[in-house]
């Protein structure tokens, strides 16, 4: 017998119910499945992006056998990598001067990373180990409404894996010729309100095998042997709150030669005892889904210590003494007489500079159409150096910016930003703005059109230097006299009669007009992209002339305009990956300075035409990559990549690597091997004729293992 | 003599109340045995109301939907009885060993033991689509893709044991990655997103649930990976997609499973929905720079996969 129950079909409610079960809750039932990837935690889509960007994965780093952090940007179309000096690493968005480089803004997790006051890139002791970057981002072109002042010519921005996202342990050994050595050990951990990951690194390096000095065959101390810790932490409090807490040491030598780089008659190499270190904070707030800001407060301190012995002979002491300039030429066969007791010391170049900088960034999302960036910078250099600076000073940077983005038809967005700064090294401030308009054609194409301005500010030490070394440790007895005797450089002149110091510098200014095209092909087995951008810039005022201790002849004195135009694609085949880029420069620069003369009253348009050459010594005109990466049998997976840049001077960059790799998964851990081998394809030396390396084939191993 | 014939037409009325009663009770009791379903629901009062509407509109007039309580369960007899998730299944089968059961919102490797063991009387429409498909759903969306990364405990590693048979033949490949503990799931992550194109999730409560999935979908996006599935549900949290099987459609194939048990007395054997769409995170796949097919056309690359491969097997 079957019993009657009430039916409670008529409770079913009024509820609309729909087909579409989108707004019903599914199979975690009386689950919260959080939302994730919000729209503040994701990244802007290419197609709305108001400029053009390179990014380099960190996986593609390791996939081409790249040893060295510099290195990475062969890959960005429009940026060449040379070497000056001892080996020290240079790198630019098109081109202009290969001495210190300090056109392009570097940011690492979005703290400023160039020199403070000598705002030179040191690419050697970035405290950054190439197996902890996610990804490097280049944004081409001048872009101070984002990145401030010195975002020049562009801005390189490498972000670092998320703690999150590395815990577990990893080891990594690579050993190579040049006596090339890489070690790198990792370990981390994740817990519910705190992440972390700890990080060592050291990196050694030969150098170039030889120079050439006197026609002969000369060793090249020009190598480096530097460690790096990093702890990387994020204190996850609520979901509203986090903070980021990093510390970093670098600790190392940068070897240095004293052909290259020994003042007053070296008698050893001036190596570079670094020792510097950084602390950063961001404190991270998302008040709602369309609000979110951060306070960033980071502080770095870069110790340099640089002594080497010299030895100035008798008739140059005696030059001194008498007020005749030494390294003028006319000076030099009284002033370089052989015989005679010479006089030996020791000298510094040690340098000590800090950086305090402070940025609040706030991002208010008023819809899906309207996006609001604003912020404030503060930043405070401090210099201490007794050689390029005759004691300690600051300089002080503020800063406000802000930048709209409206899209007010789906297929238009336009941006439009500005950089209102003031500096001391200056004492003005200065407007850059930044306006952008993206057409997307479709959703996987979009068209941009970009006009910018920006300015680079004379650095501290281009602006105010007292250059002198003081003699310490001298003897023998006779010139006990010059025990901390300071040798200014107001007493050697090289050439007296192009010395510009004491000339307030002022600064370099940049408009930039940009069309680019980005576009997504999906095709049935595959996907190609694309980027072409063409770009027309006038570049006004440039600071050019030599800075050298016995040489200073820097000032606003040349002019440049840039047209051309740069192509990034890659396409990806299940398996094959090739990416390609390429940059053309059409650099057209002249004199437009003050007026240059001989001793004897003529006009020096050598000079002149020397000051416009050395802007265009990284200028190459045809450059870029071709890389191929390719999984093969036997789970080896190889790559090729060829880089070339034509032409630095006299010679043109070409080189083809090749990497081998055999990755082995195990339950427990993942391990690598690989074989890397970098080609050298013309055996002339690159942008000087010290760069010398014997073998054109250089090798390297590597080895590592994650857990 | 009035009051006799008075008692007379009472005897008859209430006899002609009684046959009819009988007869009504005895129609009314042969209804309960022929067109009445049972409804054990789930909790969650929406997808319990949305899936009742859609079963009363499948079963049409002739059936009654009857929701049931879990003690109320054990008196069903023979009726059939539709429950709305693993734990309304599990509570129904605690108190009516013997019930004819189709579950409904249940994953393959929950009912397949229970299914095999009583073949006709306990079926069900399994939740979601089969792995195979959601493979072929990262296939069309990354047509580049040619591994595929798999995570699991060592106890629910055989969920994909099929699928891994299955990937040579549309030239794909998988690695699965045993995680132990707790402890070791993003280290083991991370191991897994540097061997595969994409991520695949299959409905895994021991590694993909609402408390794991921030880590796990924030670490694949970072590296540039996607992850496919675990379910519908997750695609709003950050998966790129998965399939499911429309609701409608389920409520249709629950009818006529009921339709074919009242019919021969057993249900028909326990299935996928052999219809489905894919639900997609558009925001995340531009922000990856994946250009995206609509939903329809990935479906179709995916169906025609299917068959080209059923294809070759036929020759």
């Amino acid at each position: 017998m079957s019993v009657l129950f009430s039916s409670t079909i008529a409770e079913v409610a009024a509820q609309p119910l729909l087909d579409e079960p989108e707004q019903i809750g599914f199979y975690g039932f009386n689950d919260e499945i959080p939302e994730v990837l919000t729209t503040t935690r994701l990244r802007q889509p290419k197609t709305r992006v108001p400029g053009t960007t390179t990014v380099i994965d960190g996986e593609m780093i390791r996939d081409l056998g790249i040893m060295s952090l510099v290195e990475v940007f062969r890959l960005v179309p429009g940026m060449v990598v040379a070497e000056v000096g001892s080996s020290t690493p240079v790198t630019t968005y098109h081109g202009t001067v290969h001495y210190e480089q300090r056109r392009m803004q570097v940011l690492v997790d979005g703290r400023t990373a160039h020199r403070a006051t000598l705002s030179d890139m040191d690419w050697q002791t970035m405290p950054v180990p190439m197996e902890i970057i996610e990804r490097i981002e280049v944004s081409r072109g001048p872009n101070s409404a984002a990145y401030g002042i010195n975002a020049f010519l562009g801005t390189i921005n490498i972000i670092t894996r998320n703690p999150a996202d590395t815990s577990g342990a990893e080891v990594r050994v690579i050993r190579g010729t040049r006596n090339y050595t890489r070690t790198f050990a990792s370990v981390g951990d994740v817990n519910e309100s705190y992440d972390w990951r700890l990080a060592y690194e050291k990196r050694k390096f030969g150098g170039f095998d030889y120079q050439i000095e006197d026609d002969e065959r000369t060793p090249f101390n020009d190598g480096h042997d530097i460690n790096t810790f990093n702890y990387d932490s994020r204190l996850k409090v609520n979901s509203r709150f986090n903070a980021d807490i990093r510390v970093g040491v670098v600790d190392g030598v940068n070897e240095e030669d004293r052909y290259k780089n020994g003042e007053l008659g070296a008698t050893g190499d001036p190596n570079i005892d670094v020792r510097d270190y950084y602390l950063q904070t961001q404190l991270n707030f998302t008040t709602s889904q369309s609000h979110f800001f951060h306070f960033q407060v980071s502080f770095e301190n870069y110790d340099r210590r640089q002594r080497w012995p010299i030895s100035i002979p008798e008739s140059a002491v005696d030059c001194l003494a008498n007020d005749v300039l030494v390294f003028h030429r006319p000076n030099q066969s009284l002033c370089f007489q052989p015989g005679g007791t010479p006089l030996t010391a020791e000298v510094n170049a040690d340098s000590e500079d800090s950086r305090l900088e402070f940025e609040l960034q706030d991002t208010f999302l008023f819809s899906d159409d309207l996006k609001l960036v604003t912020g404030l910078g503060f930043r405070k250099d401090t210099y201490r150096s007794e050689t390029f600076f005759n004691g300690r000073g600051n300089n002080y940077q503020s800063r406000v910016f802000g930048n709209i983005e409206y899209t007010p038809i789906t297929w238009l967005t336009l941006n439009g930003g500005g950089n209102w700064e003031r500096t001391t090294t200056t004492d003005e401030g200065y407007f850059s703005p930044r306006v952008a308009a993206n057409f997307r054609l479709g959703n996987n194409h979009a068209l941009r059109f970009v006009y910018s301005k920006a300015v680079r500010t004379p650095d501290g030490f281009e602006q105010n230097p007292d250059y002198g070394f003081t003699l310490k440790n001298v003897s023998p007895g006779k010139y006990s006299a010059y025990e901390g005797y300071r040798v200014e450089s107001t007493a050697i002149w090289n050439n007296p009669n192009l010395v510009t110091l004491g000339r307030d510098l002022e600064e370099e200014r940049i408009i930039s007009r940009e069309i680019s095209y980005f576009g997504l092909f999906p095709l049935k087995n595959s996907q190609i992209s694309l980027e072409v951008r063409v770009f027309k810039d006038k570049l006004r005022d440039m600071i050019s002339g030599v800075i050298k201790f016995d040489d200073w002849s820097i000032d606003n004195n040349v002019d440049i305009d840039q047209k051309g135009f740069e192509v990034e694609a890659a396409l990806e085949y299940p398996g094959t990956t090739i990416r390609a880029s390429y940059g053309y420069l059409d650099q057209d620069d002249w004199y437009n300075g003050a007026q240059i003369y001989y001793d004897d009253g003529s006009i020096n348009n050598h000079e002149k035409q020397y000051n416009v050459e050395l802007l265009g010594r990284l200028s190459a005109m045809h450059s870029g990559s071709l890389a191929l990466i390719q999984n093969l049998p036997f789970g080896l997976k190889g790559s090729t990549a060829y880089y070339w840049a034509d032409r630095f001077r006299n010679s043109r960059f070409e080189r083809i690597d090749f990497r081998l790799a055999k990755r082995i998964f195990q339950p427990r851990y993942s391990a690598e091997v690989a074989l890397t081998v970098q080609h050298y394809i013309n055996d002339e030396p690159d942008i000087s004729t010290d760069n010398n390396i014997e073998d054109q084939n250089q090798l390297f191993l590597e080895a590592g293992i994650r857990f | 003599m009035a009051v006799r014939s008075l008692t007379w037409a009472a005897h008859i009325f209430i006899l002609v109340v009684l046959i009819v009663l009988a007869g009504t009770a005895s129609a009314q009791a042969q209804n309960n045995d022929r067109s009445t379903v049972y409804l054990a629901r789930s909790g969650n009062t929406a997808l319990d109301q949305h899936i009742q509407t859609l079963l009363e509109k499948s079963l049409g007039s002739e059936r009654d939907l009857i929701v049931i309580s879990d003690e109320q369960a054990a008196l069903t007899e023979n009726a059939p009885i539709v429950t709305i998730g693993p734990g309304a299944f599990s509570r129904v089968r605690q108190a009516n060993r013997n019930a004819p059961i189709l579950a409904l919102m249940v994953e393959k490797d929950f009912l397949e033991g229970f299914a095999r063991r009583s073949q006709g009387r306990i079926s069900g429409i399994y939740h979601g689509v089969p792995l195979i498909r959601q493979a072929l759903i990262g296939k069309a969306i990354l047509p580049q893709a040619t591994r595929i990364a798999l995570i699991a405990t060592t106890s629910t590693a055989e969920l994909y044991d099929t699928l891994i048979g299955q990937l040579s033949e549309y030239n794909l490949e998988a690695r699965l990655f045993v995680v132990n503990d707790d402890k070791q799931l993003i280290p083991t992550l991370i191991r897994a997103l540097s061997y595969g194109d994409f991520l695949l999730a299959a409905p895994d409560n021991a590694i993909y649930n609402p408390r794991t999935i921030k880590h796990i979908l924030l670490t694949a996006y970072r590296r540039n990976r996607i992850v496919i599935g675990p379910s519908q549900a997750y695609v709003k949290a950050g998966s790129l997609a998965s399939g499911y099987a429309p609701f409608p459609v389920m409520a249709e194939i629950a009818a006529n499973y009921l339709q074919v048990f009242f019919e021969i007395g057993h249900f028909p054997e326990a299935d996928y929905t052999g219809i489905f769409r894919v639900e997609i995170n558009q925001q995340v796949a531009r922000s990856l720079n994946i250009p995206l097919a609509p939903p329809e056309k990935i479906i179709q690359t995916v169906e025609q996969r299917l068959e080209s491969r059923e294809g070759q097997t036929d020759e």
